[in-house]
């Protein structure tokens, strides 16, 4: 069967795949639906929604929430996609040497996974982004650094897994470099639960940025969905639709997301293939 | 008549008989319980004048006068006082009869010993308050005369309990007083006794039943709660669990909604010898605030009154002058000075722009900056927001930094590494108290919090802040506050934005809380509750 069948036959994850195809071609159309500055001040402050020529109302300084649900959707899959794409790479290069050399290197380089471990990480990405100054790249850096983690142990058991399978001693006897054996034949063995995971840490990811962005850490030049929830909330009593549009905005990206992350487990775990 | 009307006709009666229960006399006893925002680190008001101290411990120790809401002098510790001819000897007569609470008798040499060895060496405006005082003669108990190097009308306004609290000499001598016990188990004459701090909680204070005003004070009880979150403080606020709430613990927009709800009442009275004012701080070293001219378009472009109105809910007033209008009664306040727009005037601001020469590139930009914004809370980041729509309409490209409160200080008063900032400072009851600190030479300070960190040095304003300090007739010093905003309407080194009105929320049961010009930071002597 194809990929596509395989991952059609999960209808939720078709569902998902959905609406995230429209959640990224609002982020990109939002320019054009709404080429004004989101955060400039377009009329009446506190309109509800429909009025004043707010299609979702308007904030207590008189921004469209609309135009920010639409821009903040840029960086909320800009920062999901980059900080995923970060811990993924470090996650991977962590994992893959602990795994194929294992022994000393193994276990240095375990202890420091453990160690990142045990901090909570919505609590260490916030002194992170505090202590560097709340910036995109400071948020990128933080999410990242609390994420690789998961994708570093994942990565080394399947290179636990598969270093000493056939195919990779009769790498060895051709004489293959270690470089190449682990990135260009065990990676590509293993890369199938690597997608699974960093789909659904992309989901993470903007869930984390919106929590710091929602305490106030996110970068106040850059409009996302925790900051419009943030600034709403004080609003809550009598401007509900501030902090409600964006709120709705975040759970159907990350339903979505988690939706087709499953979809992909579906596809890819041959274990699963038989599952109806 | 039935039975029940006639026992009430016979219980009026009674009382009209007995005469002593007017329809809104004051009824004794109760707890009331207040909002304390945030939990103070001590209540060591004589070495911090941190707001939240300011909230429990003027209950506790009391200051040689209070104010009432007109700023008129209502003796306290103090009965009378006399001024001599030259102003230089300020006889204060004290009260007979005050103990502390632990029984102790207050007199001159706790006086004495309070602003010489206390407020003059380590409380933050004491050195300024009191820096005329070169001794205190105290020929009996009951009399304590400031010797003054210079006149210092000023000094007479900054005696309340939460300036300049009265300390007991006897606990304080001979001990390091920067960290004493006093600072967690204080030790006052005021009208409620310290009883217990619970961490993370509340603070309990009793009723002091031998307060020097006779039957007062009415409650028996005062308790200040910590609650850390806004919106768990206002729900307290509406079910009763809290009467009372100042200095913005119940936010704008929900104090604006109590203020409609019955039972619930919100008042701007009890801080005007606080006299609060937003503004904006300018790096004057380097480019581009170095030029006066980008200060004054900056002031011209800000639309003062949106501001007021969409961030704080309508309460505060466009700023005219480097004074607050609260300066007016005194006469210092001069109105009619350019530069300060409360509706913003965009072509003018572009139009001092185009003469001073900053013009536009390519892109329409004039000048690029990073502002900083208080991080006290989300009003701030609100304006920090609009103020970043609102210099782009004339060419200024601003970026918003926000960070923590320690590493925001060093920055703006300790490595000066800052180019715009948006703050608030205390203007108090004298210039002298609150306003020079921001100008004068003397006051760049590296390292001390809230002082001219704009570094803006002009020996012509020196000299008239010099003289404003000293002048004893008001005329004169009137003329000279005058010039010194002319002066400062034209440099601009700080832009003034709007006077702050703090709102305090309280339930209507509690009754005559507003009684000094302190309000918050009061004693609360003649507060009661009628339940």
């Amino acid at each position: 069967m194809t990929f596509w069948k395989l991952f059609a036959r999960n209808r939720g994850a078709v569902v998902g795949l959905a609406i995230l195809i429209l959640i990224t071609f609002m982020a990109a159309t939002a320019g054009i639906f709404f080429p004004e500055d989101p955060f400039s001040l377009a009329g009446q402050s506190m309109s509800p929604p429909g009025e004043n020529g707010f299609l979702l109302g308007s904030d207590s300084l008189g921004r469209d929430v609309a135009a920010g649900i639409a821009h903040g959707a840029k960086t909320s899959l800009l920062i999901g996609l980059l900080a995923t794409l970060v811990a993924v790479c470090v996650g991977i290069v962590m994992g893959a040497l602990a795994g194929y050399y294992g022994g000393i290197i193994d276990d240095l380089l375990m202890r420091v996974t453990e160690m990142f471990q045990t901090i909570p990480s919505f609590i260490f990405a916030i002194l992170l982004v505090a202590i560097m100054k709340p910036s995109i790249e400071s948020i990128v850096i933080a999410i990242a650094v609390v994420s690789w983690p998961a994708v570093a142990r994942l990565v080394r058991g399947e290179f636990l897994s598969l270093r000493n399978r056939e195919f990779v001693q009769a790498c060895h006897t051709l004489g293959m470099s270690d470089i190449r054996i682990m990135m260009g034949e065990i990676l590509p063995n293993c890369l199938s639960p690597v997608i699974v995971i960093g789909s659904l840490m992309v989901a993470t990811a903007i869930l984390i940025e919106s929590g710091l962005a929602f305490l106030g850490l996110g970068d106040p030049n850059i409009m996302s969905w925790g900051f419009q929830i943030g600034a709403g909330r004080t609003l809550l009593r009598s401007a509900w639709w501030v902090c409600t549009f964006p709120g709705i905005a975040i759970l159907l990206t990350v339903l979505a997301i988690n939706l087709v992350g499953e979809g992909i487990n579906d596809a890819l775990n041959p274990r699963l293939r038989e599952r109806s | 008549m039935s039975l029940r009307n006639w026992a009430a006709a016979a219980l009026c009666t009674l009382g009209l008989a007995l005469g002593a229960v007017p329809a809104d006399a004051q009824k004794a006893g109760g707890t009331f319980v207040y909002l304390v925002q945030p939990e103070p680190p001590s209540l060591a008001s004589y070495l911090s004048t941190s707001g939240p101290i300011g909230l429990v411990a003027p209950k506790i120790y009391d200051g040689l006068f209070d104010y009432d809401n007109d700023l008129n002098i209502v003796p306290a510790l103090a009965e009378s006082y006399e001024v001599s001819e030259d102003g230089k000897t300020v006889t204060f007569n004290l009260r007979q009869g005050v103990t502390w609470h632990d029984g102790a008798p207050f007199t001159s040499a706790d006086v004495q010993f309070t602003v010489m060895s206390v407020l003059k060496e380590v409380h933050p405006r004491g050195p300024n308050s009191f820096r005329e005082v070169t001794s205190i003669d105290t020929p009996d108990d009951h009399t304590a005369v400031f010797n003054l190097a210079n006149p210092a009308p000023y000094m007479l306004r900054a005696l309340s309990a939460y300036e300049s609290p009265m300390v007991p000499k006897h606990l304080l001598e001979g001990t390091d007083i920067r960290s004493s016990d006093l600072a967690t188990s204080p030790v006052g004459t005021g009208a409620y006794k310290f009883v217990e701090w619970k961490k993370g909680q509340y603070i309990r204070l009793d009723k002091n039943e031998n307060y020097w005003k006779p039957g007062l004070p009415y409650i028996e009880r005062i308790v200040g709660r910590f609650i850390p979150d806004a919106s768990t403080r206002t729900a307290a606020m509406e079910n009763g669990e809290v009467m009372y709430g100042a200095y913005g613990a119940i936010p704008n927009i929900d104090a604006v909604r109590l203020r409609d709800t019955d039972g619930f009442s919100v008042t701007t009275d009890g801080y005007s010898m606080i006299n609060p004012m937003a503004l904006i701080e300018f790096n004057t070293t380097k480019a581009p605030f170095d030029n006066s001219a980008i200060r004054k378009a900056i002031s011209l472009a800000i639309d003062r009154e949106f501001l007021i109105e969409n961030i704080w809910f309508g309460y505060g007033k466009p700023a005219t002058s480097a004074l607050s209008t609260n300066f007016a009664p005194t006469g210092l306040y001069k109105a009619g000075l350019p530069n300060y727009a409360a509706k913003a005037d965009v072509a003018g601001a572009i139009a001092m722009l185009d003469a001073a020469g900053i013009t536009p590139d390519a892109n329409g930009i004039r000048a690029t900056a990073v502002l900083d914004l208080i991080p006290y809370g989300e009003d701030w980041r609100r304006a920090g927001e609009y103020m970043k729509q609102a210099m782009s309409e004339i060419g200024i490209s601003l970026e918003l930094r926000y960070e923590d409160v320690p590493t925001w200080l060093k920055r703006i008063y300790a490595d000066y590494d800052f180019e715009m900032n948006i703050n608030y400072f205390y203007q108090l009851p004298d210039p002298v108290l609150g306003v020079h600190r921001h100008y004068g030479t003397d006051q760049i300070r590296q390292g001390t919090h809230f002082v001219n960190s704009s570094r803006y040095s002009n020996p012509t304003l020196d000299a008239l802040l010099a003289s404003g300090a000293q002048e004893a007739s008001a005329t004169k010093r009137a003329e000279i506050y005058g010039e010194v905003q002319d002066i400062l309407a034209e440099d601009m080194p700080v832009v003034n934005l709007f006077e702050m009105q703090f709102l305090t929320v309280y339930n209507e049961k509690l009754k005559d809380h507003a009684t000094s010009a302190l309000g918050a930071y009061g004693p609360f002597d003649r507060a009661w509750l009628d339940e």
